[in-house]
């Protein structure tokens, strides 16, 4: 039998083909066969779907595939599956993807609070200086102006300034 | 050391303390890790006996742990785990967990020191009653020696670096555990549930997430612990957990105003069981005690306090019975087990 799509060798491959009550057959050789084939090929492949839906959800994912902690291995991908870190280097690694799930989480990707002692005095004072800023707002806001006082003083004892002061004073 | 906890109770369910009609205890826990080291589900096992060998040893000679005893959780039996989780001194994950592993306590159970859990390092205080700034005061001190000895992971943008993103920032769970019957009888603890999730704060079972609801025995804790300060999560705590306290109360004097006779008769049947059953499952004994503590609290029943009750609580879970009795006991063996000891516990000698 010779080659139904190009009429000069000897067909090979047998197609069936059936839709609805209608049954199709096709005979083709294997030159034929492999560029039928190569079109379906082309046919997006369930990854390359999934891919595409997890860029329209969740950017980050498509954008952070491909990324991996130099540190501990483990990929962005394996860490979205199983909601856990590798190690602490991950937060550095990931961060471009860890930021917004943490706004999503936290309402917040920004530490404020406790501060280990070897991590450095000055920021040890940075974060006490930002918690009693919060703290002055509050009092203000309050009208607690003798507390806000206290706050006030021991903000510019930690900081050296008295930029606070003058602006309290004005407040007040 | 064990041996001596099973017939005695944590100070935490003293039944004292602020609130102390509502709130059984306060809680707080700190997750901490280490900074040279991968997080526990990718450490192997070499680098988990590090881990735990390196925390054990500076458990061990850090001024305000050093009196910790210490037990590795690989040493004792699955039911010595399940009693030390019924006891809250380890998680149920803790106790469920494998590879090296070890939990430091103190004699009076308020410090818990958890290692290799999920996180390398998850330090707990518990106090009775509503004690948010007491609580702090110890876990903080306790975090800052043992920061001396060891390197955390810390990052300044994201605070104490944690296995689960949930917990990074501050690391800080602050849990306070409720009993709310009169919420629960006058069908508004969905309400309350709906309006402290609005606050960013959650609800879970007794033995945290994922856990049954026993005994109208709930826990609220906050949700987040990044971009708020410890002591602003204490802060929203305390605007919180009195609002419902003071709604508990409310619906308490509702069902004794409106519904005096049924409650009494509510309160003394379910004494009346426990003082009198021959066999109990634990969840009716839970369901029972429940009872009983609001006729206590509401001034119903006089002749047994609130800490014999919330003791009780504990002491008749399934992993302590059986480390009373010296024995593993199937389950139809506990009941009967648990209905005499409640028995002899609220002074009935039959």
């Amino acid at each position: 039998m010779k080659c139904e799509s190009c009429n000069k060798r000897h067909a090979t491959v047998h197609l069936t083909e059936i839709s609805g009550n209608e049954k199709r057959e096709q005979h083709l050789c294997d030159e034929c066969a492999h560029n039928l084939n190569n079109q379906l090929i082309k046919m997006p492949s369930p990854t390359d779907i999934l891919a595409n839906l997890i860029n329209q959800v969740a950017p980050e994912i498509g954008e952070m595939s491909k990324t991996a902690c130099p540190a501990c291995g483990m990929s962005y991908l394996e860490f979205r599956s199983s909601g856990r870190l590798g190690c602490p280097m991950d937060y550095t690694a990931f961060k471009k993807g860890i930021v917004p799930l943490l706004e999503k989480m936290h309402g917040a990707s920004e530490h404020i609070g406790k501060v280990p002692s070897r991590a450095g005095k000055e920021l040890v004072v940075k974060n006490e200086v930002l918690q009693l800023r919060k703290e002055l707002d509050k009092a203000v806001e309050k009208e607690d102006y003798e507390k806000a006082a206290k706050i006030r003083d021991r903000i510019f004892e930690l900081s050296g300034s008295d930029d606070v002061k003058g602006t309290l004073r004005q407040d007040g | 050391m064990l041996r001596e906890l099973y017939d005695k109770t944590g100070d935490w369910l003293r039944g004292t303390g602020p609130e102390a009609d509502i709130v059984i205890s306060t809680r707080i826990r700190l997750a901490r890790n280490l900074a040279n080291f991968p997080f526990l589900s990718r450490a192997n096992t070499e680098q988990k006996r590090e881990i735990e060998r390196l925390i054990r040893e500076k458990i061990k000679h850090a001024k305000d742990t050093k009196d910790l005893h210490y037990i590795r959780l690989s040493d004792i039996s699955t039911v010595d785990r399940l009693f030390l989780m019924e006891r809250r001194l380890i998680s149920r994950e803790h106790a469920g967990g494998d590879g090296e592993r070890g939990v430091a306590f103190g004699r009076s159970e308020t410090v818990s020191v958890m290692v290799n859990e999920e996180d390398h390092l998850r330090i707990q205080v518990i106090r009775s009653g509503f004690e948010l700034r007491d609580a702090w005061k110890i876990i903080d001190e306790i975090d800052n020696i043992l920061e001396r000895e060891l390197k955390y992971a810390f990052s300044p943008a994201f605070g104490y670096l944690t296995a689960c993103p949930t917990n990074v920032g501050t690391g800080m769970r602050a849990s306070v555990m409720v009993h709310l019957p009169a919420l629960g009888l006058t069908h508004h603890i969905e309400k309350v549930f709906n309006a402290v999730g609005k606050l960013g704060l959650i609800v879970r079972g007794l033995y945290g997430e994922g856990t049954q609801v026993l005994g109208d025995l709930y826990q609220i804790s906050n949700q987040f612990t990044l971009g708020k300060s410890e002591t602003e999560i204490i802060e929203i705590m305390e605007s919180v957990v009195p609002r419902i306290t003071s709604y508990e109360r409310m619906a308490r004097e509702v069902l004794i105003s409106e519904n005096r006779e049924q409650l009494e008769d509510r309160v003394w049947r379910s004494y009346g069981m426990l003082k009198e059953a021959r066999v109990l499952s634990s969840e009716e004994a839970m369901h029972l005690l429940s009872q009983v503590r609001l006729g206590v609290t509401v001034g119903l029943i006089k002749d047994v306090t609130a800490e014999t009750l919330n003791a009780l609580f504990i002491l008749t879970l399934p992993a302590h019975l059986q480390k009373l009795e010296g024995k593993e006991l199937e389950a139809t063996q506990r009941n009967v087990l648990r209905a005499s000891f409640v028995r002899r516990r609220l002074g009935n000698t039959n």
